[in-house]
């Protein structure tokens, strides 16, 4: 547990109800209150402004559209037509975590992508959905992902092994990449919001107008990771579908 | 740090699971759909719209052809107007000039008719002088009286050293 002023106690756990199910805890709380908050405002945002359906669209309605073109251009640029029937998916990941990350610019408002469970719980979906993709699509011959063609075969006892561990280390990589630029710009934020308060006199403004930039640079982030782990998910659709 | 106490570690889980789960489901279900729906139907009506477009282009090309068409039969039978009435122009022209160089030619021949009728006529004049003033001239000279006759016969037998 870190201290009171800590920068870190912004990412404790703060149960609202405790809730056990079969002798696990598994108590509401702020972190699962930002992710109600972030479904509700994806569902209801992209359930309300496409409410007409108008061939014309309003403002809002066109934002919804654009993510969703966006989402499904990233797709087919980089799966092709085999990636249609992952979309739902590939969207509600990159919409839960986009929505997630902003959430958490919001001020005291809790980030639950900053926690690595749950970015790694995520990077394991997709994992195991594209090892298993990898394996009903190309059944054993799926290990010939880790052979390289066109390598001299005396490189290959050096070459399978690296490829077998940056397979493996795929979730891990994905997850810790959302998890620790989360960790670290809100680190960073509160860090800088301490020596607004403990600055003497009116030297305080300058780690302030820091904060500021630095939030617009964190905006920017989230928007980031999110699209980064939806292209790498992309990716990794994609190698299951096209072996090397 | 706070993110690496396993105490609420099946919490998160649990919630992430059920959040996530009813936010891929409902938008599989209900709002991917309903985009997807709209964005359909303008395509649709952005497609309908080009090819009436094309169409309409299409027909606007052959009202323009037609044009051209008409226009060019115009001028074709304006030029093939303008040529027959040059012609029959010329025609008539060339006629007129013919009738006109008859008329000249007949003139002409008349008067000279004339010139010659009266010259003969005026020799004729001229051979009565001679024989009067002769015979007034011989007269007068040698008191003879000598008949038109002899006068005449005595002119006709000089007059080409006259001449």
């Amino acid at each position: 547990m870190a201290a009171k002023d800590s920068p870190l106690k912004q990412f404790e756990i703060d149960p609202i109800s405790n809730i056990e199910l079969g002798g696990y805890n598994i108590s509401f709380t702020n972190s699962s209150f930002a992710m109600l908050i972030t479904v509700l405002v994806i569902t209801l945002f992209l359930t309300l402004t496409v409410n007409t359906r108008s061939i014309i669209p309003s403002r809002m309605q066109l934002i919804s559209e654009l993510m969703y073109n966006f989402i499904a251009q990233l797709l087919s640029d980089t799966v092709g037509d085999n990636g249609k029937r992952y979309f739902p998916f590939v969207f509600s990941l990159f919409m839960f975590v986009l929505i997630g990350n902003m959430v958490g610019m919001i001020p005291y408002q809790f980030t639950f992508t900053s926690h690595i469970i749950v970015t790694f719980a995520l990077a394991a979906v997709v994992f195991i959905g594209v090892t298993i993709l990898g394996f009903i699509n190309h059944g054993i011959k799926f290990f010939t992902f880790f052979y390289i063609p066109g390598v001299p075969f005396y490189m290959h006892p050096l070459l399978i092994p690296i490829e077998v561990i940056s397979y493996l280390s795929r979730p891990i990589s994905l997850s810790v990449r959302l998890f620790a630029n989360m960790l670290a710009g809100h680190t960073l934020l509160k860090v800088f919001a301490g020596f607004v308060v403990s600055m003497p006199f009116f030297t305080g403004v300058f780690p302030l107008a820091f904060i500021v930039a630095l939030t617009g640079l964190e905006i920017l982030i989230a928007f980031l990771q999110a699209y980064v782990f939806a292209i790498l998910t992309c990716l990794y659709i994609n190698d299951a579908y096209h072996l090397h | 740090m706070p993110q690496l106490n396993p105490e609420f570690f099946v919490s998160q889980l649990f919630w992430l699971a059920v959040f996530f789960t009813f936010l891929f489901v409902f938008l599989w279900r209900v709002s991917l759909p309903r985009i997807a729906t709209v964005l359909e139907k303008r395509q649709n009506k952005i497609d309908e719209n080009l090819s009436s477009a094309k169409e309409l282009q299409e027909q606007a090309m052959e009202i323009e052809k037609k044009i051209n068409d008409r226009i060019n039969k115009a001028k074709l039978e304006t030029d093939e107007k303008i040529k027959e009435t040059i012609n029959a122009l010329q025609e008539d022209v060339s006629s007129q000039l013919s009738s006109l160089d008859k008329d000249l030619e007949k003139k002409v021949s008349d008067a000279e008719k004339e010139i010659l009728k009266s010259k003969d006529d005026q020799m004729k004049n001229i051979n009565n002088e001679i024989a009067n003033i002769t015979k007034l001239t011989v007269g007068k000279i040698t008191e003879i009286e000598l008949s038109d006759n002899e006068i005449n016969k005595v002119i006709e037998t000089h007059k080409g050293s006259f001449n």
